[in-house]
């Protein structure tokens, strides 16, 4: 089948869709340099910022979390591709400040190196910037190591709790002891039912059966590990519930916070369905949901599918998710 | 023509390798759909277009400086892993040689390992992982096993190329273990990687912009 979308010339899907964006949201984002999205309204130099980099194709994620309580700023490459270096030392240029950046990764092979040498680059100048990476699908197994894990949407909640130390004038070292609690007590499995199409080359990422779901399926059609005819909601939440909750190491009176982040063409209908055997299910091993999501926040164009995240909260990240935040995506008053 | 090469004889042999990768845009995305995203050719043809446009800019004759220029502006194209593994290449290269320098054929070498070096710290492929590293390294090897035999510049460059394009034939029976293309696993053999052979295209462009000087 033919690619059905709306758009004009492949080649500026990235620039028109960042103009749009930072146009609809111009009370409290804009556009820098072509590739950069930073708050309207800079945050104070004497806290810590948050800096963030990703390819485009996923929206709302990764520039829909640039705001007050959240991200200064996002790098955006190309559609499903890193931005360059070069770029990412641009920003971190902009934020420069004693107080320093934390600079989140989510862990692709051409994020960390755009990233690696950024932070390269940022050391010979004197940029006090401290990195984290993101790895939290548990697709490959929950102690595989950590170059086989990607960052799925994980990263979003990660933004909320360390933007929320930032603003609340926590030093770079404590925001970082902040971010890193979270991102090892974090876990997401992805599941597609369908493939969503490449707008640059029209190819569908991956293809499933019509019968077939894949468990584990990462964010750019990478392979699972579990493909199996279609089960129902509530089958489909356990099964994905389970292993979550395993890799997290959540035990009876611990509290999480659980989201369902939709893939793209799975409807809100679902995603609710979902939850709601996930809630169960968690409930009923006597650990409480204490924050939940249920939405699109990091989707893959019209892929079929969500991914549910579950990370173990404790009292300090719980205030940190309840704290104030007015990005265009996530909003806490 | 003399043995050694000077910063007219670099642009030759890098604006021959990019107008080969150019004009195999179409060729690459489509070895690249059989096993990853369908996009290697528009991506290694951004990286290919920067090497043009930095030459047709600059005026330094300094090829330390046009390395690194060349270095950033392929790091700046967004085209996934393909902008930081071209760019630190040419970085890496630029770091290894003195401003207006004149290459002799150990020299040349030497700083194509040092570009090599500098590449290979993004990435933990391995030979066999069905990677441009797959082209890379015999590559390397030849054009140092060549030099260090004393053959001439150009015999070197001959022998860099032929290795190059067994290198990336190579890695048609491999399995994907790197990249997007690891995802298909099994189903990735009997393909060609699209990343190794845009490579070997660079080491034959490279040759033949040199022959042709």
């Amino acid at each position: 089948m033919t690619m059905k979308k709306f758009i004009n010339k492949p080649d500026n899907l990235t620039a028109e869709l960042l103009e749009g964006y930072c146009s609809a949201f111009s009370n409290k984002v804009q556009l820098v340099s072509d590739k950069i999205v930073m708050r309207l309204k800079a945050k104070d130099k004497k806290k810590v910022a948050l800096l963030t980099l990703g390819g485009a194709g996923h929206e709302p994620a990764l520039s829909g979390f640039v705001g007050e309580g959240m991200l200064d700023a996002s790098v955006v490459g190309d559609i499903f591709a890193a931005p360059g270096a070069p770029k990412v030392i641009e920003a971190m240029r902009l934020l420069k400040r004693d107080a320093g950046i934390l600079f989140v990764v989510l862990n692709h092979a051409g994020d960390v190196m755009s990233g690696n040498m950024a932070m390269e680059m940022a050391q010979q100048e004197g940029i006090k910037v401290k990195m984290i990476l993101t790895h939290e699908d548990i697709a490959p197994g929950a102690d595989s190591p950590i170059e086989n894990r990607r960052g799925l949407a994980g990263c979003i909640p990660l933004y909320k709790v360390a933007g929320a130390a930032a603003e609340a004038g926590k030093s770079l070292d404590e925001v970082y002891t902040i971010a890193e609690k979270f991102n090892n007590n974090m876990a997401t499995l992805a599941v597609a039912l369908k493939p969503a199409t490449h707008p640059q080359s029209g190819q569908e990422i991956f293809t499933l059966a019509d019968d077939e779901m894949e468990i584990g399926m990462g964010q750019h059609g990478e392979a699972g590990t579990g493909r199996s005819k279609m089960l129902s909601a509530d089958e489909t939440a356990v099964k994905m519930a389970t292993q979550l909750i395993l890799a997290v190491k959540a035990k009876k009176g611990d509290k999480i916070h659980l989201m369902i982040n939709g893939a793209g063409a799975t409807t809100q209908m679902e995603m609710f369905i979902v939850y709601r055997a996930a809630k169960k299910y968690i409930q009923g091993l006597g650990i409480k949901v204490v924050h939940s999501l249920v939405g699109e926040y990091l989707t893959v164009q019209e892929m079929g599918g969500f991914q549910m995240f579950v990370a173990k909260l404790d009292d300090e990240l719980l205030k940190l998710m309840y704290a104030p935040a007015d990005a265009p995506y996530w909003t806490v008053r | 023509m003399s043995d050694n090469v000077d910063y007219d004889g670099v642009v030759r042999m890098l604006k021959t390798a990019a107008e080969k990768i150019k004009a195999n845009r179409d060729y690459l995305s489509k070895l690249d759909s059989a096993t990853g995203d369908g996009d290697h050719g528009t991506a290694v043809f951004k990286v290919a277009e920067a090497i043009i446009g930095v030459i047709a800019k600059d005026n330094s004759k300094n090829l330390k400086k046009l390395l690194k220029d060349i270095g950033w502006a392929a790091m700046s194209t967004d085209a996934g892993s393909t902008s930081p593994l071209y760019g630190s290449f040419f970085m890496g290269m630029s770091e290894a040689i003195a401003d207006n320098a004149l290459l002799d054929c150990k020299t040349f070498v030497s700083m194509m390992e040092a570009g090599v070096a500098k590449l290979r710290k993004n990435t933990k492929a391995e030979i066999g992982g069905k990677t441009m590293i797959d082209t890379l390294v015999p590559a390397m090897a030849a054009l140092r096993a060549a030099a260090d035999s004393g053959k001439n510049l150009g015999q070197t460059l001959a022998d860099g190329a032929d290795a190059a394009a067994k290198g990336a034939e190579s890695t048609k029976e491999m399995k994907a273990t790197f990249g997007r293309a690891k995802n298909i696993g099994e189903r990735s053999i009997g393909h060609v990687d699209p990343g190794a052979t845009s490579m070997s295209f660079l080491f034959i462009g490279m040759k033949e912009g040199y022959q042709n000087g």
